[in-house]
């Protein structure tokens, strides 16, 4: 037994365990959190939610962002992505009338992380 | 006797650990942070920590296979330079004719670099049919003229009787190597591993010389594939090199205690 114990309960096997069992809950998570899912809001400048405003997804393409979908806002303003690749994304939102947003830039700790965004797209005054 | 005080060594040190360690803490803060590094005045502490230059390099390239590959090729050369290290320091440590000629042997290789050697290295994994493989890319460091001077040190310091008394006990030279001298070479072990691993892990030339196809390539290879075709990487630059320097560190500090005795074990035996 304590042969088994001194074996075992040493740093070379216990340091590296740790980081392997840290390793397969990282997977785990993973795995269960990579739907592609981008949710959030588009709000107006008086900060209530536009209903109808195209959301524009970009995805960075190696050395550039480029367009890969674009989606429609409900009646409270939100905006749902269901199959982001990437884990970097820009996302831009434009309702004409309104005005349009700047891209944010989104960053994710993996590729296709369902994520909710903090901050809603805020719509500004083209003119 | 007179005593002289150990500050002054001490503050010497830590200064020189200092100015070793900024580089380091550099990187670090740079990779977390990805800062203009000619910025002026240079900020000490990073602002906007975070870890998305990792998650960049991860799938800018093929990281997890070249991983692998570094983590294969750095272990065989590692059990290379253990057995075949220990088997020649072993005879080393023995009186047999031409002992003189082969230790000087030995010691004016080292004097050749492996740039001069890499063509017939080469030449050979070639005919043996091992180029672009993991066995092929750790075999020209599979044993280490510095390591076997490790190992001999470590052998010389075993007495003598205590072979003899193996040996009459009936032991064949194979188990004295593996049963009696191995158990207590342990340092010496610590040193070749490290060692090993350290200079199998950092190895550019020679991954690239006999590596042909990109699924073989090591991290060192994709260190540089990676600056060839990403701009603006300075987080994700020093990112990477963290993400390469993390193994050796954590194999340093696992071991530092063996390694320091033995590499001391060499310099006053050896």
């Amino acid at each position: 037994m304590s042969r088994w114990r001194r074996i075992l309960f040493n740093r070379f096997v216990l340091v590296p365990g740790a980081i392997a069992l840290a390793v397969a809950f990282w997977n785990i998570y993973v795995a269960t959190h990579n739907h592609g899912l981008v949710i959030g809001r588009v709000i107006d400048p008086a900060g209530r939610p536009v209903a109808d405003a195209t959301v524009a997804l970009w995805v960075f393409n190696f050395t550039t962002y480029e367009e890969k979908e674009r989606v429609r806002t409900d009646a409270d303003g939100v905006f749902r992505f269901t199959n982001n690749p990437s884990h970097k994304i820009q996302l831009s939102a434009e309702k004409p009338g309104v005005g349009r947003s700047p891209r944010i830039p989104v960053f994710l700790y993996f590729r296709a992380q369902d994520t909710t965004l903090d901050s809603p797209l805020r719509l500004a005054d083209a003119g | 006797m007179q005593r002289y005080p150990r500050w002054p060594i001490h503050m010497a040190l830590m200064l020189a650990g200092f100015v070793m360690l900024v580089p380091f803490y550099w990187v670090l803060k740079t990779s977390v942070s990805g800062e203009n590094i000619y910025a002026y005045p240079p900020s000490i502490v990073p602002a906007g920590v975070n870890p998305f230059y990792y998650v960049d390099v991860w799938y800018a390239i093929p990281f997890a296979r070249y991983f692998l590959n570094s983590v294969a090729v750095s272990l065989i050369a590692v059990a290379g330079n253990v057995v075949f290290n220990a088997m020649a320091g072993y005879a080393l440590s023995h009186g047999f004719r031409g002992k003189n000629v082969v230790l000087l042997l030995f010691l004016s290789c080292m004097m050749v670099p492996f740039q001069a050697t890499i063509i017939p290295a080469y030449l050979i994994t070639g005919q043996l049919g091992l180029l672009d493989s993991w066995l092929g890319l750790a075999l020209p460091q599979c044993s280490t003229i510095v390591c076997i001077f490790v190992f001999k040190a470590s052998f010389d310091a075993v007495p003598r009787s205590l072979i003899d008394a193996a040996r009459i006990d009936g032991l064949s030279e194979w188990r004295i190597i593996w049963h009696i001298m191995m158990p207590l070479a342990k340092s010496a072990i610590a040193t070749n591993v490290i060692l090993a691993f350290i200079w199998s892990w950092n190895n550019f030339l020679w991954p690239l010389i006999m590596t042909r196809s990109a699924d073989m390539q090591t991290l060192p290879l994709g260190l540089a594939r990676f600056l060839s075709y990403q701009e603006d990487t300075t987080g994700a630059l020093y990112a990477f090199c963290i993400m390469v320097l993390a193994p050796s560190l954590l194999l340093f500090l696992l071991a530092q205690k063996e390694f320091i005795r033995g590499l001391a074990s060499g310099a006053t035996k050896g």
